[in-house]
């Protein structure tokens, strides 16, 4: 009872977030690049909710916005890498043998290879918008979705209802959808969940260094970019909000993850 | 047997390098942008077509990919990684300046982590329902939840800006001898900001696995016929250790991924600070280059974990028995 709670209060401070920061447009009391250079450095108060920046801006306008843009990359990778996983777990486990065999030494070999080398080598051509940012992290995220897709497709192609189905002579595309990966749902939600997570980090940690999304756009990343050079000079606020920020969604997703991924477990274990 | 094992695990790491050395090599060379021009710099307008190919020329870049791909194989295997675009020396004399001090900040961080998880793991997981069990679960995940860089940021306005006892980047005191002490004090900030958001998530996994393991039949049966608790205790550990040992394995490459970014917000001279410098610079050379190190590192520190586990479980070791 008390970790349905927990899921609960996690899922709406996570839908709290994702609510204001698509809507931003609609809630932020100033455009996030509005400019003004009267206003520089502005600690948090009246008419500036939490301050604003090294060009006057506002840095709770710069948040909604930034967050949007954060989470739309997130999200666009996790459904890329979604995909990909799916299709390389899911080919992998129902073919078997040694075409699994050997998709997945090719897995461990891509797993060796830490991802963020991989996204940093395609970053040092590929500087473009926010979209192939999201493309990078994508594709270099589909490893442990594939893991797990196979393992179930593995655990599930022996089950009972899958050997009897295929005795009827159901067609293949219907056993592979309808079976094996409707019922591999709950894990593949939790895994990408993780992902999702995992997504946000690498953007953030990319446009802090300054080698992720464009610095016209703002993003949590950006932000924090910048609020190294003005934590120096004592303007904590520009990069203790957005930290507390990413923090916060990491969190929320990490403790909806758990929460959903402790009963799977004692299911499969039973 | 021994030897067979090996042979296997030394062949996995080389495929795993090949794979590295390929991907660095095709990625550098799908580039957009003429090498020529990346080469003369700033002043690369004022090229004129012909000076353009004897520059191509001069460098092999109208050869083939696959033969410029072998013939950088070979000069790689040599030792020779070419020089950089931006510093106009060796690559590998600059990897070689900046390994010692990765691998320090990855042996001490890795000690602690290992040392501090160990500890937390044990006690929190041979008390099951206590207070520090249950605070370990969701102290883990807050702390593995943290940005790293972002902790570092906090760090650095804390202790280097505000209370100014701690230096805020670098490796060493410029102009100083840079003896040992000196290094140490500019260790304590990167290495505390990674140990802190890794050693949570380590003795997490560690608890749950003993747990798991206090919960099996044979230690109900150990405990039944008046085996003594420090034996079982000694017992679960052992058995304990083995997915312990294989998650650090599991973990290893998105480490270093993100001691990267930690290095190059504390300026630590180190391989990953570099790795992004030369993404920023473009000096694609020792681009390829502390890529190929850094996979490097992880094939051997995966190597040496495989080896470990190898040593200590019976059942690897025996290979097929049933």
């Amino acid at each position: 009872m008390k970790s349905r709670k927990m899921l609960a209060f996690w899922c709406i401070v996570l839908g709290i977030i994702v609510f204001s920061t698509v809507f931003s447009g609609n809630l932020a009391p100033y455009e996030p690049n509005d400019m003004n250079l009267d206003e520089v450095y502005l600690s948090p108060g009246d008419g500036h909710l939490l301050g604003t920046d090294h060009l006057g801006r506002d840095v709770f306008s710069r948040l909604l916005g930034g967050g949007k843009v954060t989470l739309t990359v997130a999200t666009v990778s996790v459904l890329l890498s979604l995909v990909l996983g799916v299709l390389y777990g899911g080919f992998s486990g129902y073919v078997g043998g040694i075409v699994d065999t050997a998709l997945m030494r090719l897995l461990e070999v891509f797993i060796t290879i830490p991802s963020l080398i991989i996204i940093l080598s395609f970053q040092a051509f590929m500087q473009g918008g926010m979209w192939s940012m999201a493309l990078i992290i994508g594709v270099t995220g589909w490893l442990s979705t594939a893991r797990i897709v196979r393992s179930e497709f593995i655990r599930l192609k022996e089950a009972e209802f899958v050997q009897m189905a295929k005795m009827f002579g159901t067609p293949i595309w219907k056993i592979i959808i309808s079976h094996l990966l409707k019922n591999s749902v709950p894990a593949i939600f939790v895994v990408t969940l993780f992902n999702f997570a995992n997504a946000i980090f690498i953007e953030v940690s990319l446009s802090f260094l300054g080698i992720g999304v464009p610095p016209a756009i703002p993003s949590w990343g950006n932000m924090l970019y910048y609020a190294q050079n003005d934590i120096l000079i004592g303007a904590w606020w520009i990069g203790l909000y957005p930290g507390i920020l990413i923090f916060i969604t990491i969190l929320a997703i990490n403790f909806i993850g758990e929460a959903l991924k402790d009963p799977e477990r004692r299911r499969f274990s039973a | 047997m021994t030897v067979k094992w090996i042979g296997k695990r030394m062949m996995m790491g080389v495929v795993v390098l090949l794979v590295v050395s390929f991907l660095s090599f095709f990625i550098m060379h799908a580039a957009p942008g003429d090498p020529a021009t990346a080469f003369y710099g700033g002043n690369a307008q004022t090229l004129n077509a012909a000076e353009k190919e004897r520059i191509s020329r001069v460098f092999s870049l109208d050869r083939p990919i696959t033969a410029q791909y072998g013939s950088w194989l070979v000069e790689t295997l040599k030792g020779n990684l070419g020089i950089s675009y931006k510093e106009g020396r060796p690559v590998i004399t600059i990897l070689r300046e900046r390994l010692p001090n990765t691998l320090l900040l990855f042996g001490v961080t890795m000690f602690f982590i290992i040392v501090g998880s160990v500890w937390l793991g044990t006690i929190a997981g041979m008390k099951a329902g206590s207070i520090l069990d249950k605070g370990l679960s969701i102290l883990s995940i807050a702390t593995s939840s943290i940005p790293a860089f972002w902790l570092g940021i906090l760090f650095i306005s804390f202790f280097a800006v505000k209370l100014g006892v701690l230096p805020s980047s670098g490796t060493g005191e410029i102009g100083g001898e840079g003896g040992f002490w000196d290094k140490l004090r500019y260790l304590i900030l990167p290495a505390t900001v990674i140990i802190f958001t890794h050693v949570g998530i380590f003795a997490r996994f560690l608890q749950e696995n003993i747990k798991d393991e206090s919960r099996k039949y044979y230690v109900t049966v150990a405990r039944a016929n008046g085996v003594t608790e420090r034996e079982i205790r000694k017992g679960i550990l052992h058995n304990a250790s083995f997915p312990y040992l294989n998650y650090i394995g599991m973990t290893i490459p998105s480490f270093f991924g993100g001691s990267i970014i930690v290095e190059s917000l504390f300026s630590w001279n180190g391989l990953g600070q570099l790795t992004i410098k030369s993404v920023v610079t473009k000096d694609f050379p020792l681009l390829m280059g502390s890529i190929l190190l850094i996979g490097m590192l992880v094939v051997i520190s995966l190597f040496i974990i495989d080896f470990l586990m190898y040593s200590l479980n019976p059942k690897l070791r025996k290979g097929g028995v049933q």
